[in-house]
């Protein structure tokens, strides 16, 4: 049985989730907490296997709860659950010390799996958000005047690439034209001096766009 | 005549001349008289001290008491002495009884021993005690002699025992004296006797006239020897003159002895010498000049004829030369370029000159003998005959008189007619020479210019007026003007104030001129007036500029305008200023201002707050329900699939709900920015503005320190609006936004590779979002600069300060 702490401030959220989480048989919800400090405390009185934690609550946030967590419990696994879509909040949550990320939109469909996931010591990041965690890892480790020329829909295109993704799979994933993809893929080139995607791919495994 | 002068002036020098030698030989006797008396003062009180000294010999005493042989001896040794070293006549002693006891010539003929003097006044006047001195005629000697005594004392005793005496010689001190042959000196007792004088024949006899019984007093005295007086004849004719026995004239001159009472010293002095000595040099200077004159006559006489003769030639020549000069003359008359002519007295011309005729037209013959008033206009005619003739033939001449004349070809000239009377032998005017000038043309020039003059009068009339009214105007202006106008010097001091500038700082015009700033507002103010003056002065261009000044307590804010003023020359002279009191607006700006940035903020405030309550609340409620509803679909799957499809189509319209949800609560304000802070924000922005406008868009920041709200707002917000207004009108394809924060500066920068915009055309889009910019960098307290051109793109930089407080606390 993975025992399972929940915290969020609003308790129809806590309640569909429970009922979620609670459908699988070997996942037990052994205590929830509706602010950061509830959360803490429960976490260190109940020893829960994994926590989950809404990144928005009053009184300690969720990132400080993280923080706090990896101070007194670090060997605890800690999803952090969010309203918010955009990246941003993905890449604190990592560098907070989260191991999973999941957004209340898509936790129906991943949150059991992302429990079982870290509980076994494994991350667990959606596609969106290992995507935006690869590109700051990127922009932050690689030398200034190389990657910084770049928008972040060119660095995305280019990490699409050197992963192998076809123009097609590119304009999919990111609703535009295959034209656009291409025309991305040569500015790519000029701007970055390379000459085919071979050398793309290899940039960009050097600057630690894609990880090996 | 000559010889007649000649005479009379030297008649006069010679009176004159011989009145001043009289002159000069009196004041010669008054001083000659003063030196004689002098002399004869000293000699005759020669012996004075020597009586004394002998007087008090003991021996005298004592033979006076004993009348011992020894000591008659003894006296007569010392009276030997006495005499001898004096160089007196005689020295004696008598007793008190008046007889010689001893004397120093006791060996002689004539010897006083034994005689009796007693009945002499000088013996009397010893006895007494008294000194004396006395002139007289030795009754034994004969000899005339000065005889001084002095009275003898016995031991202890009152009265004396007797006397002693010493006798001068009268003779020796006439020798002594000095006379000169040219005067006659003589020295007269009070009835005068001359006693002595430089005419021995004159001596004891009398210098006047005397009466019977003074001789017989004389003879009484026996002072003068026994007589008889004879009078020598002298008789004293007025105060100056005596005259002798043979008519003889003299000058006289007599002045009383010292130490003789009645005794006077007298001179006389010939007047024929005198003429004599005065003459003498005259008559040898005289002669030759004399002698002289004649041969100067006589020269004159010669020359005067020679004279005659000349003037008599050059009469002859001077006739001639009239004779040529008056053909001369008619010559000129008639051939001189003037208009000359004579009339009579009945006003007929007589002549007239060629240049007459030739300008008239009229030629000699038709005019001699008609009027010259008919060639007059009627005017002029009226106006000579009424007016000029008559004042004409009274003074005999006149000077420019106006005339208009008919020329022969029916023109009228204007003249100015000269002329003088040619009288006859009694005095009358019989013809007149008059010369005219033609000045027509003159007087039309003079005309022209009078028009001329009075058109310039009236211009200059008109514009004087012109220059009042608007004088007047601008000095309406300047006093009823709510501005404050002022213009000061080079140096910084008032030329002129206007009236609200009076009022405001509580002085009058009279009282500020000439006095700078420092005198009238603290010397920060001063200092900030001048400095802005002087960037007037020296630019030598208008600048605008606002100042503070403090009245009653209150700062006031100025919008002035200051421009150069300058000289006749063109150069810069002073600066002038109009300076608008601004408060009251500048007050409402800020007000207004402040309003605007509590609007924004609360504005911003309740987006944020509706973000939040519609993305946390609306949005937690909708994933909650959407869980709800996969979970429904999860159990519903098998037992009824047409529940589930319904609890999928649910979860589909819950997802859209939720992304529209998300997509009004970023719009209104992104929860990043709350949350994460500006990069966050910005990067989200950016990656958004890319994926949603297709338009490349980089982000590159430093590291940025947590900031104000109200900093991070505005920056965010500049940055959305610079994005969205590239999107719209730049039509670029790329878009870069650096955040950097340097030297407590940050900036963010905007910049994209569009078409641009003219800066002409900035003015225009300052109403839509520039505008908008710029009021939130104003109230975060930054600015925001907008930069473009044509063909390359748009940049949009704000940049604010970040003290301590703009970044956030904690």
């Amino acid at each position: 049985m993975i025992k399972v702490l929940l915290a969020d401030d609003h308790s129809i959220v806590r309640a569909g989730l429970r009922r979620i989480i609670e459908e699988s048989e070997d996942i037990e919800v052994i205590a929830e907490a509706d602010d950061g400090k509830t959360a803490i405390r429960l976490a260190r009185e109940k020893s829960p296997d994994v926590a989950v934690i809404d990144i928005s609550m009053p009184g300690l946030d969720g990132l400080e709860v993280i923080t706090q967590l990896k101070i007194y419990l670090p060997s605890l696994p800690v999803i952090m659950l969010t309203m918010h879509e955009e990246e941003q909040y993905v890449v604190r949550a990592i560098e907070a010390g989260a191991m999973g990320y999941v957004t209340k939109r898509s936790a129906p469909e991943h949150i059991v799996k992302a429990i079982h996931q870290v509980a076994s010591g494994y991350r667990y990041l959606t596609a969106e958000a290992s995507e935006a965690l690869a590109l700051r890892i990127a922009k932050g480790a690689a030398g200034k005047s190389t990657l910084d020329s770049l928008s972040n829909r060119e660095l995305q295109v280019l990490r699409r690439l050197a992963m192998g993704h076809t123009n097609h799979e590119i304009a999919e994933a990111y609703g535009i034209s295959t034209k656009t993809v291409d025309t991305y893929r040569l500015r790519l080139l000029k701007k970055l001096n390379l000459r085919n995607n071979a050398e793309l791919s290899r940039f960009a495994f050097q600057s630690k766009l894609v990880e090996t | 005549m000559v010889f007649v002068f000649a005479s009379a002036g030297g008649y006069f020098y010679y009176t004159s001349f011989k009145e001043g030698a009289f002159r000069e030989a009196e004041s010669e006797t008054i001083i000659r008289l003063e030196r004689i008396n002098k002399n004869l003062s000293l000699l005759l009180s020669e012996y004075n001290k020597p009586v004394r000294i002998l007087a008090g010999m003991e021996q005298l005493q004592e033979l006076l008491s004993s009348q011992g042989q020894e000591a008659l001896a003894e006296v007569n040794r010392i009276l030997d002495r006495f005499r001898n070293t004096l160089k007196a006549d005689v020295c004696y002693l008598m007793d008190n009884k008046g007889n010689t006891v001893a004397s120093s010539n006791r060996n002689d003929p004539d010897s006083f021993v034994g005689q009796n003097f007693s009945f002499r006044p000088y013996f009397q006047m010893a006895i007494r005690g008294q000194a004396a001195s006395y002139l007289a005629v030795g009754t034994t000697s004969g000899k005339r002699g000065v005889y001084f005594s002095y009275p003898v004392y016995g031991y202890g005793k009152e009265s004396p025992d007797g006397i002693v005496v010493i006798k001068g010689s009268i003779e020796m001190i006439e020798r002594e004296i000095g006379f000169t042959n040219d005067e006659i000196v003589m020295v007269t007792d009070p009835n005068g006797i001359i006693f002595i004088s430089n005419q021995p024949n004159w001596l004891y006899k009398t210098a006047w006239l005397i009466p019977q019984e003074t001789a017989s007093e004389i003879a009484a005295s026996r002072q003068f020897g026994s007589g008889p007086w004879d009078w020598v004849g002298l008789e004293i004719t007025d105060q100056e003159y005596v005259v002798d026995r043979v008519g003889q004239k003299y000058l006289h001159h007599q002045i009383e002895m010292d130490n003789y009472p009645g005794w006077k010293v007298n001179h006389l002095l010939d007047m024929q010498k005198i003429t004599q000595k005065a003459f003498k040099p005259l008559v040898v200077f005289v002669r030759p000049i004399v002698l002289a004159l004649f041969v100067v006559m006589c020269l004159s006489v010669f020359m005067l004829y020679r004279q005659a003769s000349l003037e008599i030639r050059q009469r002859k020549a001077a006739e001639e030369a009239l004779r040529e000069s008056d053909a001369r003359y008619r010559s000129l008359y008639h051939n001189t370029p003037a208009m000359l002519h004579s009339i009579n007295r009945k006003g007929e011309i007589v002549s007239i000159s060629n240049y007459w005729s030739e300008m008239l037209g009229y030629s000699e013959q038709e005019v001699i003998g008609r009027k010259l008033t008919d060639y007059f206009t009627e005017e002029s005619r009226k106006y000579a005959e009424e007016v000029v003739f008559p004042e004409f033939f009274k003074k005999g001449y006149c000077t420019d008189v106006p005339y208009r004349v008919t020329k022969k070809n029916g023109q009228v000239i204007d003249i100015l007619l000269s002329a003088i009377g040619d009288r006859d032998e009694k005095g009358d005017i019989v013809r007149t020479l008059a010369v005219s000038i033609d000045v027509t043309e003159r007087n039309r020039a003079l005309e022209a210019l009078r028009k001329a003059k009075e058109e310039l009068a009236n211009y200059s009339r008109d514009l004087e007026r012109q220059v009042s009214i608007r004088t007047r105007e601008i000095t309406n202006i300047l006093k009823y003007t709510p501005d404050v106008v002022y213009v000061k010097d080079r140096e910084g001091r008032y030329v002129l104030v206007n009236s609200r500038f009076e009022e405001l700082f509580g002085v009058s015009n009279e009282e500020v001129r000439g006095k700078t700033d420092y005198e009238i507002v603290s010397k920060e103010v001063a200092d900030e007036f001048r400095r802005n003056d002087l960037l007037v002065l020296q630019e030598g261009k208008s600048m605008q500029v606002e100042e503070q000044v403090q009245h009653n307590s209150a700062v006031h804010t100025y919008l002035s305008v200051k421009f150069p003023v300058y000289d006749e020359a063109g150069a810069v002279n002073g600066v002038c200023g109009i300076s608008t009191d601004i408060t009251a607006v500048k007050k409402a700006q800020d007000q207004l201002r402040r309003l605007s940035g509590k609007i924004m903020a609360s504005q911003e405030k309740e987006r944020a707050a509706i973000a939040r309550e519609l993305h946390d609340e609306l949005g937690q409620v909708l994933t909650a329900l959407r869980m709800d509803a996969v979970w429904m679909q999860e159990r519903l799957k098998g037992s009824d699939p047409e529940i589930a499809e319904r609890a999928l189509t649910m979860c589909d319209l819950i997802d859209k709900t939720i992304k529209d949800i998300r997509s009004i609560a970023i719009r209104l304000r992104p929860g990043v920015l709350d949350d994460l802070g500006l990069v966050d924000a910005l990067e989200w922005l950016t990656s958004d503005f890319e994926n949603r406008s297709g338009i490349t868009c980089v982000f590159e920041h430093t590291d940025v320190p947590d900031l104000h709200e109200t900093v991070a707002t505005a920056a965010y917000r500049i940055c959305q609006e610079a994005i969205t207004n590239v999107a719209r009108y730049a039509e670029a394809s790329r878009v870069s936004v650096v955040l950097k924060t340097e030297n407590n500066l940050l900036s963010l920068s905007v910049r994209d590779d569009g078409k641009g915009l003219e800066t002409s055309e900035l003015a225009g889009f300052e109403g839509v979002g520039i505008a908008g910019m710029r009021e939130r960098a104003m109230l975060a307290g930054g600015n925001l600069e907008v930069m473009s051109e044509t063909g390359r793109g748009c940049h949009v930089l704000f940049k604010v300060p970040i003290s301590q407080e703009t970044k956030v606390a904690g």
